[in-house]
């Protein structure tokens, strides 16, 4: 690839940034750089050719940008979002967490722009890498654990994808990523397909989402809720639209996460899982597969990134200005934090769907094309899910953190940059309601719907109206305790334990006795043989090539002092490594 | 707005009679629209999403909470306190 090319990538812009941040931590102008990438990516999205960046490694072709209304609708609502979150993070002063930061966007831009598997897998591995800083920047012991579990779950994800790419190849010789037809469809795509939901969060592989993004920092959060989930939804939409198997997952989703979301009491744990509701409607539009359910699906994840990091900045301003995500500990903050609360109330009657908001005009298209499909069973699911987002999102998260008891709990109105960013995020949600044409004419296929007619409103209206009831007359019930809800993760978590005692107890036993053995044994021949060949080393072929073993153990005591045995380290190394090969491979 | 929502709270009664207005106002709302294209029978039936989303509604915390109560919930600590166990 031409480095004249290299600028058409916005992906490219995200990790020049995140390159030059460090060199540039005086004067401000890092808060120039965190600004200027977005706003650079955002306008360059416009400039995209159809396709470009293809180049040849190792006897396959790597296509880095593949530019159609699908991708299109994607990349204007990551760069939107990369804009937002950035200025959401503009006060946080840890260099690295905004390195973090763009390298992520840059994974998430990279893989909406791939036109090839392998591609596709090296900015998803970087996905995954970047996000775990995001966690683990929280610097907590919980925040560590939780990071590494998000890790090693990815990894196997990324690794189950790698084999299914690797399968299909040895099947077909081709890694062009595109539409599968549902006929032909081998273990290797269903290999893909399973890789692509672990990152959507498909139950029963979606235990990740609600252990990390609680954990990670208040505004890795903002960032983490946007991309990975949504990402995962536009490689499925490309590849998998129409798999019947999907549109049941996502019904089954949608009621999954928002079950839990009712009862959980970690506002971030909330609405983590009720990410996994929300995707459900995705995947579940995906299954469905029309014209109409595709549409559908890129309309919610453009509305559904928005409004769901506005909640995720209004919760995640209250636990950076008191330190509390925990709704028993929270309460009566109406006072003190009402921009937030405002804010955070916009992002909640969006993602519930009323009228004049971007919900209203985005979920609604998933669920009347399953209507139209007479698909009644899912119709009646994901009206069902919606139900219980008004009553977990839109009610009871805003009334149990700033309405109900007042927990005394100090506190006032967060950064001006926070609310600037909530502001933000809070105008395209209400923006979108007004105006949908500016989302449906982003649309991959022609929109003929429209969602403002008398029965649609209607039936808004009472279902709003109703859950609302619901909520009054059970609110006693659903006071939030502070206790946590056992999840699918539930199996690595105690299975893991398992591992452990049995590599503690049994395989060190064993190992003990080898290892005595072998000291008894094996040692003393060793150190025969060692000595006699040292001797051979030193004497005999030092002598030759003049004293060069001497250096190379000065060298080797230099290269024990750069590992410091901090695994965080070899892997941003590892990460680092990486990109500079992508790059001297994309330059060359 | 802190004043309004002070003002508000002062007149919680007030706001309720006006919610249940509203609640009676989208039911009235329904008799009145055209309903063309129904996806199913419960489309052409009035008041059909309020007497869904309620019983939905219900069932659901009702549901939820149960089943919580029942077999998922657990103290916070509930990993922790396993891995300290396992440190002894």
């Amino acid at each position: 690839m031409m480095s004249s090319t290299i600028f058409l990538h916005p992906a490219s812009y995200f990790i020049l940034g995140a390159l030059l941040l460090p060199l540039f931590t005086r004067f401000k102008m890092q808060k120039v750089i965190l600004l200027a990438v977005p706003l650079l990516a955002f306008w360059q999205i416009h400039a995209l050719p159809e396709s470009f960046g293809i180049c040849n490694f190792m006897g396959f072709e790597l296509v880095f940008g593949r530019v159609d209304k699908l991708t299109y609708v994607f990349l204007h609502v990551f760069t939107l979002m990369a804009l937002i979150g950035a200025i959401y993070c503009l006060h946080v002063k840890e260099t690295g967490h905004h390195i973090a930061a763009f390298l992520y966007v840059a994974g998430a831009l990279g893989t909406t722009l791939a036109g090839d598997y392998l591609t596709i897998f090296i900015f998803w591995e970087l996905m995954a890498f970047a996000s775990t800083f995001l966690i683990w920047y929280r610097k907590r012991k919980r925040s560590i654990e939780a990071g590494y579990r998000y890790l090693l779950v990815h990894t196997a994800g990324g690794l189950i994808l790698l084999a299914g790419i690797f399968l299909r190849y040895q099947n077909c010789h081709d890694l062009t990523f595109a539409q599968i037809a549902v006929e032909g469809a081998t273990t290797a795509d269903y290999l893909i397909m399973i890789g692509f939901m672990l990152n959507a969060a498909v139950p029963p592989i979606h235990a990740w989402l609600p252990d990390a993004y609680p954990e990670a920092t208040v505004t890795g959060a903002v960032f983490m809720c946007a991309f990975t989930t949504k990402t995962a939804v536009y490689v499925l939409a490309r590849a998998f639209p129409g798999f019947e198997m999907l549109a049941i997952m996502g019904a089954v989703m949608a009621l999954y996460g928002v079950g839990y979301a009712v009862i959980e009491n970690d506002a971030r744990r909330i609405l983590a899982y009720h990410i996994v509701s929300q995707v459900g409607y995705m995947v579940c539009g995906i299954g469905i597969g029309t014209a109409m359910a595709v549409n559908g699906v890129c309309a919610h994840a453009y509305a559904h990134i928005l409004y769901k990091a506005l909640l995720f900045m209004g919760v995640g301003a209250v636990l950076e200005m008191t330190g509390k995500s925990k709704l028993n500990e929270l309460g009566g903050l109406y006072k003190r934090m009402p921009w937030a609360l405002f804010f955070t109330v916009i992002g909640g009657i969006a993602i519930s769907g009323f009228p004049l908001t971007s919900g209203f005009i985005s979920k609604s298209m998933i669920i009347a094309s399953a209507g139209a499909d007479h698909r009644i069973f899912l119709l009646v699911m994901l009206t069902l899910a919606a139900v219980g987002t008004f009553l977990s999102v839109g009610i009871k998260l805003p009334y149990f953190i700033w309405f109900g008891k007042d927990s005394g709990v100090k506190a006032k109105d967060a950064y001006w940059n926070m609310n600037l960013a909530m502001a933000f995020a809070a105008f395209m949600c209400i923006f979108l309601g007004i105006y949908p044409e500016y989302l449906y004419r982003m649309l991959p296929f022609p929109v003929n719907y429209n969602p403002y007619t008398a029965y649609h409103i209607s039936e808004t209206l009472q279902i709003l109206g109703f859950t609302g009831l619901g909520f009054y007359l059970m609110v006693k019930y659903l006071h939030p305790e502070p206790k946590m809800n056992l999840d699918v993760d539930w199996f690595y978590r105690k299975g893991a334990l398992v591992f452990m005692w049995v590599a503690c107890k049994p395989i060190s036993i064993a190992n003990d006795w080898v290892g005595e053995v072998y000291r008894t044994v094996g040692l003393r021949f060793t150190m025969l043989v060692a000595k006699a060949l040292s001797w051979f080393d030193w004497e005999g072929i030092d002598w030759v090539v003049d004293n060069s073993a001497k250096g190379v153990v000065e060298g080797g005591d230099k290269m024990r002092t750069l590992q410091t045995g901090k695994i965080q380290q070899y892997i941003g190394g590892a990460v680092a490594a990486l990109m500079i090969v992508l790059l001297v491979v994309v330059f060359l | 707005m802190v004043s309004l929502l002070s003002y508000l709270q002062a007149h919680a009664k007030v706001l309720k009679w006006v919610f249940f207005a509203y609640l009676l106002g989208t039911l009235f709302f329904d008799f009145l629209i055209d309903r063309h294209h129904p996806h199913f029978w419960g489309d052409s039936v009035i008041g059909f999403w309020a007497l869904f989303s309620i019983f939905g509604c219900l069932g659901m915390i009702v549901f939820c909470k149960g089943l919580s109560h029942v077999w998922l919930s657990q103290r916070e600590d509930f990993y922790d306190s396993e891995d300290s166990d396992n440190d002894e």
